[in-house]
């Protein structure tokens, strides 16, 4: 039976592909950093290319490959492969997605994720960099968007859940994502999101073993208003884990940010980031922190944009941090 | 003080006269040059697009949150590229975006896997020619054609807006 099923989908891709001419674009994303903390220091960050291919009336693919430094590898570089989708075009804007995908859980992470030359601000918010969500999930989903007068989009997605490997899962789970937003008037995205895995006994998830097994719900809500002049963009996930020795325990993390267009390429900005995990949280192991941004934005076009930022981070049992850091962000 | 003889003081109002009716002729076909540049007329291969459309239909279509025509072909959008002036007017009239700003739209979407990017085109008889041989094709230019692929999409009722 399931042979049989899997030579329909076979049959029905070969002819959804046959006599298409294929159109295939290469992009990718760069940038330069200066910063300052204590020191002067120059770097540069991850080299991203993106392939996007219509193999068909109705296939499409995209993927996505970061270069990227790492102080493990004998190179000092590693190569990353982001996301590798397959989509197939069921009906109207309705998508089967296969592959490993950026987790539709929030609006920044689906929407610029690598391309920081979109970034509003030099680099991710902490919700993203400290690992609350899980960035990438490998597996197979519906999607849909645009549906309606309100622009109703959903996402629903099964994969490899977190301690998983790129090509296999490391137990009989699945992790669960769903997510919602609506479009009601031009330049606004309003959305919610739910993720649950399990995290078996004895994974690895971020270099940090876990000896007992953990529930996880992440539930997300985001809110992104781009328009002509003010640009305001805040989300907020909250993570409730369980373990039977702790019981549930909720971390909640968010950021708020707002920019003002004064011209069509001057953008000031600013954003507030916090998250708090509550004591006795065994998954995230964070410590609670918060984090103050300020920084100008000069858009020389759509393919080039300098930031210039002061960052002052408040991190519980440990230093503050305060550095100023330029970035040069292009789209190539 | 030197005073100006009655016939020359004529002879110059009336030459004076004649540079402002100039100026203003120029003026005049200068404002209507930019008026029928500021027309856009859709064009659509006749596999795929309608004979009529809402302007709001036409705008979703154009924006990617229309991705297929009723008859399920895929939409190919070819637009005029952002820095000429039938680009920037759809830009402007279209999208209510700056040039840069529908490059960056587009990037974003394709980026995204949302998807697929318009095909954009330096001539008009370019455009046309892509749309006449892509089924599903729909693309902007500034007055009605229509071929034996081609035809011109009427919005709101009308050929061109």
């Amino acid at each position: 039976m399931k042979i049989k099923l899997l030579l329909t989908i076979c049959v029905c891709f070969f002819l959804a592909a046959r006599s298409f001419a294929q159109a295939t674009q290469i992009k990718g994303f760069v940038d330069v950093t200066a910063g300052y903390n204590k020191k002067t220091t120059f770097g540069f960050g991850e080299q991203d290319l993106f392939i996007t291919s219509a193999i068909s009336d109705r296939i499409s693919f995209l993927g996505e490959t970061v270069f990227k430094y790492d102080a493990e590898e004998h190179s000092e570089f590693t190569i990353s492969v982001e996301r590798v989708i397959i989509t197939y075009n069921l009906f109207g804007n309705h998508n089967l997605v296969m592959g490993k995908i950026h987790t539709p859980l929030n609006y920044w992470n689906d929407t610029y994720h690598h391309g920081r030359v979109f970034f509003p601000t030099i680099d991710r918010p902490l919700l993203f960099s400290a690992s609350i969500l899980p960035l990438h999930t490998v597996g197979v989903g519906f999607e849909g968007h645009d549906l309606g007068k309100i622009k109703f989009g959903y996402n629903l997605f099964v994969g490899n859940g977190l301690g998983s490997s790129e090509v296999a899962d490391n137990d009989k789970g699945k992790c669960i994502t769903a997510a919602f937003h609506i479009k009601p008037v031009n330049r606004l995205k309003i959305g919610m999101s739910y993720y649950y895995d399990v995290v078996s006994a004895g994974a690895d998830v971020h270099d940090i073993h876990y000896d007992h097994q953990i529930n996880q719900h992440l539930i997300s809500a985001s809110i992104a208003r781009f328009g002509k002049k003010l640009e305001l963009l805040t989300e907020a996930t909250a993570g409730l884990n369980h373990t039977d020795s702790t019981g549930t325990k909720n971390t909640l993390a968010a950021y708020a940010y707002a920019g003002y267009k004064i011209k069509e390429k001057y953008v000031p900005y600013v954003r507030y980031d916090n998250i708090s995990y509550q004591s006795g949280e065994m998954y995230y192991k964070g410590k609670n922190v918060q984090s103050f941004v300020a920084g100008f934005r000069y858009e020389i076009n759509y393919l080039a944009v300098v930031k210039l930022e002061y960052q002052h981070i408040e991190n519980t049992n440990a230093a503050d941090v305060d550095k100023v850091t330029a970035q040069f962000a292009i789209g190539f | 003080m030197k005073r100006t003889s009655k016939p020359i003081q004529l002879l110059s109002s009336k030459s004076a006269l004649l540079n402002y009716s100039f100026l203003i002729g120029c003026l005049f076909f200068a404002i209507a040059g930019k008026a029928q540049q500021n027309t856009l007329t859709a064009i659509g291969n006749v596999s795929g697009a309608p004979a009529d459309m809402r302007q709001s239909e036409l705008k979703a279509v154009l924006m990617g949150e229309t991705q297929r025509w009723k008859n399920g072909k895929r939409i190919i959008i070819a637009l005029m590229k952002t820095n000429t002036a039938l680009g920037k007017t759809t830009s402007l009239k279209i999208y209510d975006m700056s040039g840069d700003e529908l490059n960056k739209y587009w990037l974003s979407l394709v980026f995204q896997g949302k998807a697929q990017a318009p095909v954009f085109f330096t001539s008009v008889s370019d455009l046309q020619n892509f749309v006449a041989q892509n089924p599903g094709a729909i693309g902007i230019i500034d007055k009605p054609m229509a071929s034996a692929d081609v035809r011109a999409v009427m919005i709101d009722g009308k050929p061109s807006f």
